[in-house]
């Protein structure tokens, strides 16, 4: 008896012991949430700002007296762009090591909703209308997927025409000429073939050596530049991608029309990003075509004085005028977004972060340092987001803001097209030419996922 | 030794000494081909996820790939362009020329035209960029107008001829080295003999060291053919294809497909061309410069 005595206090010894040890590590009770970012200097509090959700989630913890703790483990992708960055997530997801959530370009939301990576999070944002009911409608569009919202946005952008008002002082244009020209654009009273007649007069004047410039490589502007000819890039009834024969005819005609006036240089496309970023601030160009991002830059090259009178003074902003007399002057916003794997075991709580992220105080934060625009509208009215004056302009620009569309294969689109522009621009392909080049490189490699119309 | 133990050494023998060759073959040739070929007839894409078997791949290439043969024909024009000029001609006429001055002087100049191959990729790449720019900011540019030649934008105006120029001047330095240590193994008394007999330099060139260094020059030629056709490394850094397609070479045209649309069956498929380009291409080699007589033995020596 006494052994048996012994024994049973040996056993529960011993079973004790394991139970403290078994649930030792729940008692520590720390939750690390996998968050995978492109690592990318111009906007570190991307990934930033989820871990300050996490700290503040801790202390709310601390608080209430929950002994649980949220780590962050950032894996910073070193990829060349956002389009790399989202082929090597989808290695990722395809080997199993897929994060509990990411950062990613919007335009890949469709792609990663469809192969089952990007969780849909319609009843996450109804159930917290307290974090949602303040981010700018339109930037939603940005976060669909079959009518859905997949995503978040985590920050928006205004994309524009610079143009220097000095050189139009100096052609002997007047002041009220000068600074009425945003809003002879949004009234629709300047299209797109007048701003390259003006800038033909600034280059014929000997003013500047360049009308207009643009990007060299692939990107989103010239969406927004091809939509002022009513280009729209899907089909919302279909889903498939759309392209308009009428509207590339249109905007490749006035892509031609200033590469052979001079407005445009021929070789726009083989500049280096340093030459077209120097161009517009050391006087050597009348229009860049770019976004409100590169204020700052223009200020570092000496296109003014670091202030808002100082700027204003030399340099305005235009929206995409329209085509046409009468038409609507045309805007892009390419949000960055946060998403949810679907398949994670903490999906919950990292929605949860991105919804305390996505909060006026952090994302502020995040826009002034990035030079990105809001997502609330209650940013706008925060001292500090006043205080940085070129969020502040840009902002209403955002009422003209079209989105690129969520679609799996958008990327493949932009850079047919953009072999279209240069083809035309840098007289290889003549306007008709370059518009079949287009759609047949469109149908051929996209097949039955784009529809051409007239 | 009796037959059984011969017979085992031999197993062994092969196992120690081809082995491991053979096995590396197998996983760094053979084995990415037989991938290359399974991936071709899927639908694999940037999901990397595989739905079916199709040979979907292979009808698109033949019906709708507009691209394809003119890729096929720039990278034609490029393979030639830079052999002929540059990693044979060139590197024959750099080692000609560093052989025929002073020791020290030919080693100074060989260790210049190393310099590029010894650089980093993208620091190569970006002085060329930086060369280049059609401003004036561009270093080319600023000599001409420093000479008071207008501007010249080299990769809208002549975008093959540079990256001729670009691979050339990477490439011309190995046939350099070959063709050196060639010419440095003509027992000297042959050249003696010549100028007893009252040749001059080119007739000397042309009947002691040309011939004598026959068989480097078919090597380096079967060699840098093959490494050009897949070669794009500085292409992608410097024009990345462009402007327009102008420079996209057929081994950058399958890398475009693959990894920067997702499109990984269809880069397969496309790479398959590739290989069997390679193949042909080696065959033909081997068959016009006999290349078999090169193997069996040491051909620099004059017995």
């Amino acid at each position: 008896m006494k052994f048996l005595k012994k024994l049973s206090i040996l056993v529960s010894t011993v079973f004790l012991t394991g139970s403290f040890f078994a649930v030792s590590p729940v008692m520590a009770d720390t939750v690390e949430v996998n968050l995978w970012s492109r690592a990318d200097r111009s906007g570190p509090l991307r990934p930033g700002n989820i871990v300050a959700a996490a700290d503040l989630l801790n202390k709310q913890y601390k608080a209430a007296g929950v002994d649980k703790t949220i780590t962050v483990k950032i894996h910073e992708n070193n990829a060349k762009g956002f389009d790399a960055d989202a082929l090597d997530l989808f290695k990722a997801f395809a080997a199993g090591k897929g994060p509990d959530l990411y950062v990613a370009a919007h335009e890949w939301i469709g792609a990663l909703a469809e192969s089952g990576y990007a969780m849909n999070l319609e009843e996450h944002i109804n159930a917290y209308p307290e974090y949602y009911s303040d981010i700018i409608p339109t930037l939603w569009g940005s976060a669909l997927y079959k009518g859905e919202r997949h995503a978040v946005p985590q920050d928006s952008e205004i994309r524009m025409f610079f143009y220097r008002k000095d050189m139009l002082r100096k052609i002997g244009k007047s002041e009220d000429f000068v600074n009425s020209l945003p809003d002879k654009v949004n009234a629709g009273e300047f299209t797109m073939m007048d701003l390259s007649k003006l800038a033909k007069e600034v280059v014929d004047a000997g003013v500047a050596e360049y009308g207009i410039i643009h990007r060299p490589n692939v990107g989103p502007d010239f969406l927004m530049a091809m939509a002022s000819f009513g280009f729209e890039p899907m089909d919302q009834a279909s889903g498939k991608l759309k392209a308009s024969k009428k509207a590339l005819m249109g905007f490749l005609s006035w892509i031609d029309w200033n590469a052979s006036n001079g407005v445009t240089p021929r070789n726009n496309t083989s500049f280096s990003w340093d030459t077209v970023n120097h161009l517009l601030p050391e006087g050597k160009a009348f229009i860049k075509h770019h976004g409100v991002w590169d204020v700052g830059r223009q200020i570092k090259f000496g296109v003014s004085e670091d202030s808002e009178a100082a700027y204003t003074k030399n340099v305005g902003w235009l929206n995409s005028p329209p085509a046409e007399k009468g038409g609507t002057p045309k805007n892009l916003s390419h949000p960055i977004v946060y998403a949810v794997n679907p398949k994670s075991s903490k999906k919950e709580l990292a929605a949860l972060l991105i919804a305390i992220a996505s909060q006026p105080y952090f994302n502020t934060k995040h826009a002034i340092g990035s030079n990105h625009t809001a997502i609330n509208y209650g940013q706008e009215s925060m001292p500090d987001y006043q205080k940085a004056w070129p969020l502040r302009m840009g902002t209403p620009m955002l009422k003209y803001t079209t989105i690129m569309p969520n679609h799996p294969d958008i990327g493949q689109f932009n850079q047919i097209i953009y072999k279209g522009i240069q083809g035309v621009e840098t007289d290889r392909l003549k306007v008709d030419e370059a518009v079949s080049f287009v759609l047949e490189e469109l149908e051929g490699e996209l097949g039955d996922k784009v529809m051409i119309v007239d | 030794m009796s037959a059984p133990s011969q017979k085992h050494r031999q197993v062994t023998n092969f196992a120690i000494f081809l082995g491991p060759a053979i096995l590396l073959l197998f996983l760094f040739f053979i084995a990415p081909v037989i991938v290359d070929i399974g991936i071709s007839f899927t639908d694999l894409g940037r999901d990397l996820q595989f739905h079916k078997v199709t040979t979907a791949n292979f009808e698109r290439m033949v019906t709708r790939d507009s691209r394809l043969t003119k890729t096929l024909g720039i990278t034609f024009l490029y393979v030639l362009g830079t052999l002929a000029f540059f990693n044979v001609t060139f590197g024959l006429i750099l080692s000609l020329a560093t052989t025929n001055v002073p020791d020290k002087l030919g080693a100074f100049f060989r260790s210049v035209w190393l310099l590029p191959r010894m650089s980093p990729s993208v620091v190569y790449a970006l002085m060329w960029i930086w060369m280049i720019d059609p401003t004036e900011r561009g270093l080319i540019n600023q000599v001409l107008s420093f000479a008071g030649i207008p501007e010249f934008d080299m990769m809208n105006q002549a975008p093959l001829m540079l990256i001729i120029l670009v691979n050339g001047f990477i490439g011309a330095s190995m046939g350099m080295i070959i063709f050196t240590s060639a010419i440095r193994s003509i027992p000297e008394h042959l050249f003696f003999a010549a100028r007893v007999d009252g040749a001059g330099f080119w007739s000397i060139i042309w009947y002691i060291t040309l011939p004598s260094i026959r068989w480097p020059l078919s090597f380096i030629t079967v060699y840098q053919t093959l490494s050009l056709m897949v070669s794009f490394e500085y292409i992608w850094l410097i024009t990345n294809g462009g402007p327009f397609y102008d420079t996209t070479v057929f081994a950058l045209y399958v890398y475009k497909r693959a990894f920067e649309n997702g499109q990984y069956a269809y880069g397969a498929a496309l790479a398959l061309i590739l290989v069997t380009l390679g193949i042909l291409a080696s065959l033909l080699m081997w068959r016009f410069m006999d290349m078999k007589r090169m193997l069996q033995d040491p051909r620099i020596e004059v017995h």
